[in-house]
């Protein structure tokens, strides 16, 4: 029995040296295979550094990635890239606008995937912005409608999720951090998830965050999808008492270490958290993760993060006699 | 021809290279290459051409693009006493967030909120500057309440220390109050509450004029009884909130409106011509002389150079409506 397999969310943080370049390139100093090299470069270590520590299921960390919307956008037809937009504080970034009919001109993620999987005999996730996510994160020109934006962007990221499968993907994973925006149109984003996910014999998975998990928790059971990633240790855990009075029907990819603290979570703290997962999940249903994508830290952060919760997760494994 | 007028913020950031002063300088700060009072300077400077972009189209009455806010909320909340400021929540529907106020203890006003950023708007501006405050029931609502235990009495603190501030802005000038309470478009059951509210303000507005607005929805199911609430105009987003616009047409309006059918979160470009046409249906039922154009809500959801763009159509729509007025 498989049990306990340790996972990533999507992206990690990019080493200084891309940084540097990255800023380069958009100011036109460094051509763009160099700037892919570098982008290549940081995406083999961060295999080596999951496979070393012992992850089960891999991610490419996203390392060529700016914003998650904006990527897929770019490489779409029908869209445009807007100017900057402030999302809080400091931080901006430069939303995508619909100007036409949305179509894919060819693989968005796919050769990275590809890439990535090439380094490695474990399964790496494939990795879609989701077209709930997509449609709110953008402006629209075109569409007039959110929801025939949304299932426009659907049936194109299923073509997405179908070219991932055929490269090998053993994992799809739909990113859908807008998910708890508006109430009232979970159902749409249930039609659109399930566009997307359409006869694929890959896992499916759907990670959200940092929502109001009690206002959508009706919907858990409905995504169409096999595993949800939620974001558990900074502010789920409370979440745990009413997944026992009403059991998920799917598995569960359980974060336990907090993404926007500094702080590094002791071993002993995130074995806890992991314990108290068991309270409520078998075993071969529970995967344990961070709470979201690491991008935001360090990498030495980030690095130390994973590091304990690998520990932590084979210790419970260990205490219960799974392997 | 109809006057214009903006909600609040303002996208603080563009895409040219001067436009960006402010963000470089909190990077700055952060890294501990300037000072407190040298990022204040490049605030303030972000506020004239903030308030320079709307003089330059003409808009009637403007706002200081609440450049120096972090958010609407704790920008109020945080200098409020027994408020702590804790970490980002969603912002209603946007893909922003704002730092939730942590109410801790009683309430209280313990100096100028907005009194000197008002101060300064208004000796940068050639129009007049509105003062605008986000209301008592939103700031309730949105905050963490850790003391009072129910919202109404939590609301009517909040209340008293707003309408101390206002009483402090119409002191030092400010002529048009705007308290806005977008947790209507929600939670439309707050009506009464957002009614106490404005009540209190009142006491302190003197002889300017108090403006309640509500966006990111329609108020269609309170719409009459928001004609009672005690402000002299009132705000509507008809772009997110469209489905006011039925009852709007058919009941009127015994007080001004702000009439926000310029949509601030998208950026498709309205035929102003159309905009005008539709608004000038109200000409019976509404005051339209007495009432304003604007965007839905605040323009800060647009990139800097797209909202200049609606700055720009708000105008022509208001000139298109010359007829009317
Ligand atoms: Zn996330």
């Amino acid at each position: 029995m498989t049990a306990l397999l340790t996972t990533s969310v999507g992206s990690l943080p990019k080493p200084e040296y891309l940084t540097r370049a990255r800023t380069k390139a958009a100011k036109g100093e460094l051509p763009s295979d160099a700037l892919q090299d570098l982008e290549q470069k940081a995406t083999r270590e961060w295999i080596r550094f999951q496979e070393e520590i012992g992850i089960d299921i891999l991610v490419d960390g996203e390392q060529y990635r700016g914003d998650m919307a904006t990527y897929f956008a770019e490489n779409l037809e029908g869209t445009e890239i807007s100017g900057l937009v402030r999302s809080y504080g400091n931080r901006y970034y430069k939303k995508p606008i619909v100007v036409g009919e949305l179509k894919r001109r060819g693989p968005i993620s796919v050769d990275w995937f590809s890439f990535a999987q090439s380094q490695t005999d474990r399964p790496v996730k494939g990795m879609i912005t989701g077209p709930y996510t997509m449609m709110d994160w953008s402006f629209d020109e075109y569409y007039g409608s959110r929801t025939e934006a949304c299932l426009a962007f659907a049936k194109l990221l299923h073509e997405e999720a179908v070219a991932l499968e055929a490269a090998g993907a053993k994992y799809v994973q739909v990113d859908e951090p807008a998910l708890s925006t508006r109430f009232d149109e979970l159902p749409l984003l249930v039609k659109a998830v399930g566009i997307v996910t359409k006869g694929l014999r890959a896992r499916t998975v759907l990670h959200t965050c940092y929502g109001n998990y009690n206002e959508i928790f009706d919907y858990f059971n409905k995504l169409p999808v096999d595993q949800l990633d939620l974001e558990m240790s900074n502010s789920g855990l409370d979440l745990l008492e009413r997944f026992k009075r009403e059991p998920l029907k799917k598995e569960i990819a359980f974060g336990v270490v907090d993404v926007h603290s500094h702080v590094i979570e002791p071993e002993a703290l995130i074995r806890e958290r992991i314990e108290k997962a068991l309270t409520i999940f078998r075993p071969d249903q529970l995967f344990i993760d961070p709470d979201c994508g690491l991008k935001t830290r360090s990498v030495d952060e980030a690095r130390d993060k994973l590091r304990n919760m690998v520990a932590a997760t084979r210790a419970v494994r260990q205490v219960h006699g799974l392997t | 021809m109809v006057k214009t007028t903006v909600v609040g913020s303002y996208p603080r950031t563009g895409d040219a290279f001067e436009e960006q002063a402010l963000r470089r300088g909190i990077a700055r700060l952060d890294r501990g290459e300037i000072t407190e009072a040298e990022l204040r300077t490049v605030e303030r400077d972000t506020v004239k051409a903030v308030l320079k972009e709307q003089n330059e189209v003409g808009i009637d009455l403007v706002t200081d693009g609440q450049i120096s806010w972090y958010d609407s909320q704790s920008h109020i909340a945080g200098k409020l006493a027994s408020i702590e400021i804790n970490g980002l929540v969603r912002y209603f529907d946007t893909n922003t967030y704002y730092r939730q106020p942590v109410v801790r203890g009683a309430v209280s006003r313990n100096g100028p909120l907005l009194v000197d950023e008002w101060k300064f708007a208004q000796g940068s501006s050639k129009a007049p500057v509105k003062a605008v405050l986000t209301g008592p029931v939103t700031l309730a609502s949105l905050s963490l309440d850790k003391h009072y235990g129910n919202k109404k009495a939590l609301a009517g603190a909040f209340a008293s220390a707003i309408g101390e501030e206002v009483g402090a802005l119409v002191k030092a000038g400010a002529s048009q109050i705007q308290i806005d309470e977008p947790i209507l478009t929600q939670h439309p059951e707050d009506l009464s509450l957002v009614s106490e509210g404005l009540d209190r303000i009142r006491g302190h507005k003197a002889k300017a004029t108090l403006t309640l607005f509500t966006f990111f929805g329609d108020v269609a199911g309170i719409y009459k009884d928001l004609q009672e609430v005690p402000a002299e105009i009132l705000g509507l987003d008809l772009v997110q909130g469209a489905a006011t616009w039925p009852v709007l047409a058919k009941h009127g309006s015994s007080k001004p409106l702000v009439l926000g059918v310029i949509d601030a979160r998208n950026t498709k470009e309205e035929d102003p011509a159309a905009v005008a046409k539709k608004v000038s249906q109200l000409n019976s039922a509404v005051d339209l002389k007495a009432s304003y154009l604007s965007p839905s809500n605040g323009l800060e959801f647009l990139p800097r150079e797209r909202a200049r763009r609606k700055l720009r159509i708000l105008h022509d729509a208001a000139r298109g409506l010359g007829v009317a007025g």
